[in-house]
């Protein structure tokens, strides 16, 4: 950092690097106020629904007999996929010591806390009855695939949340000792969740070794996650869903749909809090080659999922192929396949698409393909049971999400970026102290920490 | 030997009496409803419908329909193949119904007239369809073996911070 920190600064930071990574957390810009306040309307107006919905039941959506998992599963099952990312790169990447992604890790770690919060709270949104969730714990059928989501779904929340906290524990012992000029609140909240951290040595071997044992369990829990999600389809006798091919065909889903949500997010923090000396055109043009891999794995996953059934067309089986090739969900279906899926991979392959601007662009239309897919993979397969339709109204044979169920569906979006804003506004979005160096610099002598 | 549930009389109606009798000859099952009035006299020509209780509905036997005779009776063969519970018993419902002279009225008896069905163990076996104390064991020990190794690491995940929290600072 060339810039002249002021006096006041240097009092308060002891390195440029503690200033441009902590300083976000001392001002409050207008910028960030209207953006709350815009994430704020929209749940309101979800609030609003939900509140339609709990008054009349779930006769104010769409869902009905045959269509009973609408918006609310899909958007379900892509905050799930999303979540996915934190497993990547505090697992994966770390455990192949992949050192361009360490500045991304804590990125990616917020989006995943956030988004299994929203696939958590989503499920009790589409209940008819929220008073009777604990019905389910206190009538739990353990062979029931709903109860295994259950069961990973906490277990994912409790691993994303120690994720998300241990890698940053040094962090906040550094917030607690630097922010002193923040409201009382803040200090506090440091003060506890910094639990004493006061970079002893053997605190951060304790830490190097908890940080190690949960990113090899983070990932058998992630891969379970997505996998148990996939077989709540796979478990149901639909056309679309009897398929062995659904656990790693929505694996391999979520992690292209991470990664494109990382190019997002790295989009938006650069440009917003002048992060661009730690997240750079090099972290654009890595996340974008990994997106292209695993876009392209997903890909195969996709053609082994439509080929087989479109080669045989047998019965319901063949309507739903018809239906999402030629029928009424065919745009939708060749948008999000060659829009969110082939186009990205061949644009990505050309260098100056992989710097900021256009790999946001591009990781947008993964996104945007990405929650769609969901809606393809739930809604129409709905519609074709294998026992024929009949005397039905005939609301029941077509779905069209009503306002309620959208209004609903766009405010869980604004709180899962509330929640990222709010996470990243108070904490360290990148790593400030790292800890290699840390140790290191203390198998000799105890030096300052804080210029590391 | 009496079993009447009679209706709540109205005025215009009477009561009746139907008593049932269960006859076996050879390889035939009869049932015998008699009908009687309050004084004991035969009732003739009464329209007497027959069932057996099936698990959702009631299964109609005998024909069409069913007059007494002079003397009150009605006699009506029960099927020799219809299916009764472990021991082979059926539930045997004798209805009086729509009358013009007689209040609605139903006889009920169980007779051991069907044939015995093994009861079915599906349902109580463990599966993956039976209720939740039925759950497969391979099913319940991989699930709770994984939960109990993965919330295990959490648990020394947690017990290590607390360790760390209490970590002093070097050199003070």
């Amino acid at each position: 950092m060339s810039k002249v920190l002021s006096k006041t600064d240097s009092e308060i930071f002891k390195s440029p690097r503690e200033k441009d990574l902590l300083s976000h957390i001392t001002s409050t810009s207008l910028k960030y106020k209207i953006w709350i306040a815009v994430l704020l309307v929209f749940v309101v107006f979800g609030l609003i629904g939900y509140y339609r919905q709990l008054k009349f039941g779930l006769v104010v959506t769409a869902m009905r007999d045959y269509t009973s998992w609408g918006i609310y599963i899909s958007n379900f099952v892509f905050f799930v996929a999303i979540s996915l990312v934190g497993s990547l790169f505090s697992s994966i990447l770390k455990l192949n010591k992949n050192e361009w992604s360490r500045p991304l890790t804590r990125i990616s770690e917020i989006i995943a806390v956030s988004a299994i919060i929203c696939a958590a709270v989503i499920i009790i949104v589409d209940m008819g009855r929220p008073d009777r969730f604990f019905y389910v714990i206190r009538y739990l059928r353990i062979q029931s695939p709903i109860i295994w989501d259950v069961i990973i779904i906490s277990t994912y929340l409790v691993i994303s949340f120690l994720l998300l906290y241990i890698s940053m524990l040094p962090d906040l012992g550094l917030c607690r000792d630097r922010l002193t000029s923040v409201p009382r609140w803040k200090k506090k909240l440091y003060r506890i969740l910094a639990l004493n951290w006061n970079d002893n040595p053997r605190q951060w071997k304790k830490l190097q070794k908890i940080n190690k044992i949960l990113a090899i369990t983070v990932l058998p829990v992630a891969f379970a996650i997505h996998t148990i999600t996939s077989w709540l389809f796979a478990t149901t006798w639909r056309p679309g869903w009897d398929s062995t091919n659904l656990g790693p065909y929505f694996v391999s889903g979520a992690f292209m749909a991470g990664a494109a949500i990382i190019i997002v997010a790295m989009y938006f923090i650069r440009e917003h809090m002048n992060l661009g000396r730690y997240i750079t055109q090099g972290h654009f043009d890595k996340m974008s080659k990994l997106l292209v891999l695993l876009s392209l794995v997903y890909l195969y996953f996709n053609i082994n999922e439509y080929l087989g059934p479109a080669f045989k067309m047998v019965g319901v089986e063949g309507e739903h192929i018809t239906e999402l090739f030629v029928g009424n969900y065919a745009p939708m279906y060749w948008l999000v396949q060659i829009g969110g899926l082939v186009l990205p991979i061949i644009l990505l392959l050309f260098k100056p698409l992989r710097k900021p601007l256009p790999a946001f662009v591009i990781s947008m239309l993964v996104l945007l393909g990405a929650w769609f897919k969901r809606f393809l993979i739930v809604i129409p397969s709905l519609q074709h049971p294998y026992l024929p339709i009949q005397g039905v109204d005939e609301s029941y044979l077509h779905y069209n999400p009503t306002w309620e169920e959208w209004a609903i569906t766009i405010s869980s979006f604004a709180w899962f970026l509330l929640i990222i804003t709010f996470l990243v506004k108070i904490f360290p979005v990148i790593p400030v102290k790292k800890e290699e160096a840390f140790i290191k610099s203390n198998s000799n002598s105890q030096s300052d920490n804080d210029e590391i | 030997m009496p079993l009447l549930n009679a209706q709540e009389a109205e005025e215009e109606y009477q009561d009746a009496l139907v008593t049932l009798s269960f006859l076996e000859e050879d390889d035939s099952k009869i049932i015998r409803a008699t009908a009687r009035d309050m004084e004991g006299n035969p009732i003739t020509d009464l329209e007497l419908y027959f069932y057996v209780q099936r698990t959702f509905s009631l299964l109609p036997i005998g024909d069409f329909i069913n007059f007494t005779d002079e003397n009150g009776m009605v006699e009506v063969e029960f099927p020799g193949d219809l299916p009764g519970d472990k021991e082979g018993h059926v539930k045997i419902i004798v209805k009086l119904q729509d009358s013009d002279s007689y209040n609605d009225l139903t006889v009920e008896r169980i007779k051991n007239w069907g044939i015995p069905t093994p009861v079915d163990q599906f349902e109580e076996k463990r599966s993956l369809w039976a209720a939740a104390a039925n759950a497969p064991i391979a099913l319940v020990l991989a699930t709770s073996g994984m939960i109990l190794a993965v919330w295990s690491i959490i648990g020394y995940i947690i017990f290590i911070l607390f360790k760390i929290s209490k970590l002093n600072k070097v050199n003070t």
